[in-house]
């Protein structure tokens, strides 16, 4: 099956004539795009909080595996990073780390099924259903890890 | 929110001219009543204060799609998109995005049209009972296609605003509608032409198209369901 | 200017089969990744639930957490890699910089992989 492109006379030589007077703008603002929730609806909010944590835990991977390597250097090594590992401040970035990991398994969950074509109608109600069940997974997760200093 | 008779309204309107550095602002106030849409505003400023502000209308009611702009950053036509439904004290219009822009309001509806598949129809057979009475010489009734072609999905999509080689959501929609109903064209032609990572696959499901539509083609429902085929298509390797 | 292209130079049905490989790796995350971070930050009665280092041992010689780890490392260095081939793809490559850019994925991985293998095998033999 082709693609209409040019099919029509009229339209080439006004394409040309648009050539001919110059660039225009792209009005296009590129990837502020994706996380500009401004006036935009739970999908999109959804869509940019998955690329926000979704880069996050990529980060968080090669930072997660580099501090493992600490453990290859024994046991002072490690216990010195521990020293630091459970400060409060640490712990908060274990509860975001948490946060992003719900935020994105959970939604990437309704993405796998809204994504193949089922349960697409209630995508908005799964999302909701989402943020409640990850909410009380983190608040759980929160008091346990800040209730253990 | 609404305006009693008497008020005015701030407008702050994209321009652009072609053979200009880049584009710029422009504010008029605009009297305004209670019922008064955007596209009047517009054709005010461009009747009475700047006729040199280039835009795009028909109808006046929201079935041919030329007026789409972007009011306060959300896409709409302004035909029908009241005054008295947009919040703030400055009503900022703007072309639609991620098309180029020819002048002032008017984007290039040309990429726009050439990501659809051809062949493209823009009739389909009614939904009518099949038992509904029709006059002896009429077979049967076609109806014009939902989709306007007004372009304010693909400006409303995300991947849209980094990715010009996506076909967007107004071309996917309608690959499967004409897997709905094929019309004689090659349903296989059709998902081959969906499966590319410039098709269907690219979507990421913020369904901004869909709450962009104003003539409820609902893109995004109709990609996943393009997907949902896809996904289950069971092809010979050539 | 906008152009719509011909369905790229990739096999068929591998765009169905990546969008499927991205998903079935994240599915398989959310229980490996449950897995992981009970272990590592709710069992052991430590600050954070945070093991010692005779601790981390102690786990990790055991030969099925060695398993269940290396299954999470795999997959989901899979599901990033993935992820953030879709990231960069929506950026509109042209079909040179799409093959670059995947040999360059593909690489990152198994230096991922293989840098996850030599440390869990390190640890393991310390246990």
């Amino acid at each position: 099956m082709s693609v209409r492109r040019g099919a029509d006379p009229g339209l080439d030589e006004i394409r040309k004539g648009r050539e001919e007077a110059g660039p225009v703008p792209r009005k296009g603002v590129g990837p502020v795009a994706w996380f500009d929730i401004r006036r935009r609806g739970l999908g999109h909010f959804a869509f940019s909080l998955n690329r926000i944590t979704g880069l996050g835990l990529v980060f968080y991977l090669y930072l997660h595996l580099a501090v493992l390597s600490t453990l290859l250097r024994g046991e002072d090594a490690w216990d010195s990073f521990l020293g630091v590992a459970t400060s409060k401040f640490f712990l908060l970035l274990d509860v975001l780390l948490i946060f992003g990991l719900l935020a994105h398994g959970l939604n990437g969950l309704r993405l796998a099924l809204v994504g193949s074509g089922r349960a697409v109608d209630q995508q908005k109600a799964l999302y909701r259903s989402i943020q409640v069940i990850g909410t009380i997974l983190l608040l759980g997760a929160a008091l346990r890890l800040m209730g253990s200093e | 929110m609404s305006a009693p008779a008497g008020t005015t309204r701030r407008f702050r309107i994209f321009r652009f001219k072609r053979g200009d550095d880049g584009h710029r602002y422009d504010e008029f106030d605009v009297p305004v009543h209670e019922r008064t849409t955007v596209l009047e505003a517009l054709r005010w400023v461009q009747l009475r204060k700047d006729p040199t502000l280039a835009l795009r209308h028909s109808c006046f009611h929201a079935s041919c799609g030329t007026c789409g702009v972007r009011v306060n950053g959300r896409e709409g036509l302004g035909c029908v998109t009241a005054l008295a439904d947009v919040s703030g004290d400055t009503v900022t219009v703007e072309p639609i995005a991620n098309l180029p822009v020819l002048n002032d309001l008017v984007a290039d509806m040309a990429p726009f049209v050439d990501r659809f598949p051809a062949p493209h129809p823009n009739v389909r057979e009614s939904e009518f009972l099949p038992q509904a009475d029709t006059p002896d010489d009429v077979e049967g009734y076609g109806r014009f296609e939902d989709c306007i072609e007004c372009g304010l999905c693909l400006s409303a999509c995300p991947v849209a605003a980094t990715d010009d080689t996506y076909v967007g959501p107004a071309a996917l929609a309608y690959a499967q509608r004409m897997l709905e109903e094929a019309r004689g064209t090659d349903r296989e032609a059709i998902l081959d032409w969906a499966d590319s990572e410039a098709g269907a696959w690219r979507c990421h499901a913020s369904f901004e198209c869909t709450e962009a539509c104003p003539s409820n083609v609902r893109p995004a429902q109709r990609i996943m369901a393009l997907r949902k085929e896809l996904g289950s298509r069971k092809k010979v390797s050539s | 200017m906008a152009t719509t292209q011909a369905p790229s130079a990739t096999p068929e049905r591998s765009r169905s089969r990546t969008w499927a490989w991205t998903a079935g790796s994240g599915v398989a995350l959310l229980v490996l990744v449950t897995i992981h971070m009970v272990a590592h930050h709710f069992v052991v009665e430590e600050v954070g639930g945070l093991r010692t280092y005779a601790q981390v041992l102690e786990y990790i010689g055991n030969p099925v957490i060695v398993v269940i780890e290396l299954a999470f490392l795999v997959v989901v260095t899979i599901h990033a890699m993935l992820g953030l081939r879709s990231v960069l793809f929506d950026f509109g490559l042209s079909e040179r910089a799409k093959r670059l850019a995947d040999r360059g994925l593909v690489a990152l991985g198994v230096v991922t992989v293989a840098y996850g293998i030599v440390l869990i095998g390190v640890l393991a033999s310390r246990a």
